[in-house]
C-alpha cells in the first residue's frame, strides 16, 4: 500500500463519481433497503468483471480490455455511464501522470491510469472493487435515512471480500477471454427505467 | 480567437432567477453568438426543460448535468462531470461561442471553480431578504458580477434595493454589482452588455482571469504567455 493507492482511493478524487449511485437509486426507487447485500452483490458480480477489465489493461492491452468490456456490458445506457466515468477519470488523472484523456470504459481508464502510476495489478483490481462499493454507500446516504457511521462499517466488513477477489483476479494469468465475467442482469434491465425518470438524484 | 467557448457559470440560491436570467441572456445574446446552455439539477430536469420550453435555443444546445445531490460538489470540488457536458456540447452542437453553465441552487458558499467558468455571476434577490448581501460569503464578495434580482419585488417585501446594492459593493472591492428586473423593460440589457464585454476581452485575450481566483482580470497590460 502505498500514498499513490489512497490519492487514488479517495472519494474526494475529482473524477465525478459523486453524481452516480452505481444503480442502488433504482434499487432503492423498487424497494431495496438492504445495502451492504446489494454492495456485495456488485462486488461478487460487475465489480469483478470490471476489475478483471481493469486489470488486463494495466498489463498493456488496453483495446482489447475495451472490446471484452463492450461485450459483457450490452446496455447502451450503462455503457454510456462507463464511457463518461472513464472519461471524467482520465481528465482529472492527466493533471498528475501522463493519461491521454478519451472515451474509454471507467475500468479501461483505470487500469491505464494504473499503468502510468506504477500500481501493481492487485492494486488495480482493490481499487476497482473498493471504488465501487464505496460509490454505492456513499450515494446510500442520500436515498436513504442512515448514519454516515454505519455505513462507513458496512464498506469495512466488505474490506477482506474485496481483498480476496483482488488476490485472486491479480493471480489469474489467463486472457481475458477466457476468465470468469460474472454479470448482474437485473442491474441492465433496471438502467433504463432509472434513465427515463422525471425524479432522480443520481446519473446513474 | 480562442479554440473553445467563453463559458460562463451562473450560481445562486434556489429560486433567486438564475435558469430565467439565462433565458434572457439567450434572448439577447442568440443573435449575434452561438450560445449552449447546461443546467445543473437537483433533482430532475426541470431547468433544462423550462429553458427548452422557452424557445429560445434549439434543442441541441441545452444539456443536463446530475449532481448526485451535492451541486456545490459539481461545481468546485468535483466539476469532471460539467467539464466532459460542456466538452461534449461543444463536440455535438458547436462550434459555440458561449456556454452558460447555471449551477444547481444552492446556499452562499457555492463557488465555480476556474477551471470550470472562466467568469461567474452569482445572482441573489430581494425576495430572500435585503440582509442577504451582509450575509457575504464568496459568491457575494468573489463572483465576477453580482445580480440582485426581482427589483420588482422590493416594495412587497420590504427590502430596500439601495441599501442591498450599497453593502454589496462595500463587500466587493470595484466589483460590478446590477440591480436587474426581469420583468421589467430593461430586462438583462446590462447583465448581457457585462457578458459581452466579457466575450470580447476573452476574445482578445485567449482567456479571461476570474475575480473568483484571487486576480481580478486586470485587463493586460502586459503580454502573457501560458
Amino acid at each position: 500500500m502505498d500514498a499513490l493507492m489512497l490519492v487514488l482511493a479517495d472519494s474526494r478524487f475529482p473524477a465525478g463519481a459523486h453524481a452516480h449511485s452505481l444503480g442502488l437509486e433504482e434499487a432503492v426507487n423498487q424497494g431495496l433497503t438492504d445495502v451492504p447485500a446489494f454492495a456485495a452483490a456488485r462486488l461478487r458480480l460487475v465489480a469483478e468483471a470490471d476489475a478483471r477489465i481493469a486489470v488486463a489493461a494495466r498489463r498493456g492491452d488496453a483495446d482489447g480490455a475495451e472490446a471484452e468490456w463492450l461485450a459483457r456490458c450490452p446496455s447502451p445506457i450503462l455503457r454510456d455511464v462507463g464511457m463518461r466515468l472513464g472519461a471524467q477519470l482520465l481528465r482529472s488523472a492527466a493533471a498528475t501522470w501522463p493519461v491521454t484523456p478519451r472515451r474509454t470504459p471507467r475500468p479501461v481508464a483505470l487500469g491505464e491510469l494504473g499503468a502510468a502510476a506504477g500500481i501493481d495489478d492487485e492494486g488495480v483490481a482493490l481499487l476497482a472493487l473498493y471504488d465501487d462499493a464505496a460509490t454505492v454507500t456513499s450515494a446510500a446516504l442520500k436515498l436513504l435515512p442512515l448514519d454516515p457511521a454505519v455505513t462507513t462499517s458496512w464498506l469495512a466488513e466488505l474490506a477482506p471480500q474485496m481483498e480476496l477477489a483482488a488476490r485472486a483476479i491479480a493471480a489469474d494469468d489467463r486472457p481475458l477471454a477466457d476468465q470468469p465475467a460474472p454479470a448482474a442482469v437485473a442491474l441492465e434491465l433496471a438502467a433504463p427505467v432509472h434513465h427515463a425518470r422525471e425524479e432522480r438524484l443520481f446519473a446513474s | 480567437m480562442p479554440a473553445r467557448a467563453l463559458r460562463v457559470g451562473i450560481g445562486g440560491p434556489v429560486g433567486s432567477g438564475k435558469s430565467s436570467l439565462i433565458a434572457a441572456l439567450c434572448r439577447d445574446l442568440a443573435a449575434d453568438e452561438r450560445v449552449g446552455v447546461v443546467t445543473n439539477d437537483i433533482y430532475t430536469t426541470e431547468d433544462a426543460r423550462f429553458l427548452r420550453s422557452t424557445g429560445v435555443l434549439p434543442e441541441s444546445r441545452i444539456s443536463a448535468v446530475q449532481t448526485g445531490g451535492c451541486p456545490h460538489t459539481a461545481i468546485r470540488d468535483d466539476i469532471a462531470a460539467n467539464l466532459e457536458a460542456v466538452s461534449e456540447l461543444e463536440e455535438s452542437a458547436g462550434p459555440l461561442d458561449l456556454v452558460f453553465v447555471e449551477s444547481g441552487g444552492d446556499n452562499l458558499t457555492a463557488i465555480f471553480s476556474p477551471a470550470l467558468a472562466d467568469v461567474q455571476v452569482f445572482v441573489i434577490d430581494v425576495a430572500a431578504g435585503d440582509d442577504i448581501p451582509r450575509k457575504g460569503g464568496p459568491g457575494i464578495t468573489r463572483a465576477d458580477l453580482l445580480v440582485i434580482n426581482k427589483t420588482d419585488l422590493a416594495e412587497f417585501v420590504g427590502s430596500d434595493v439601495g441599501a442591498m446594492v450599497r453593502e454589496s459593493e462595500a463587500r466587493r472591492d470595484r466589483l460590478p454589482v446590477a440591480a436587474t428586473s426581469l420583468r421589467g423593460p430593461e430586462g438583462a440589457t446590462r447583465v448581457a452588455a457585462w457578458v459581452r464585454d466579457r466575450l470580447a476581452a476573452f476574445r482578445e485575450h485567449g482567456h479571461l482571469h476570474s475575480s473568483a481566483e484571487g486576480a481580478p482580470d486586470h485587463h493586460h497590460d502586459h503580454p502573457h504567455v501560458h
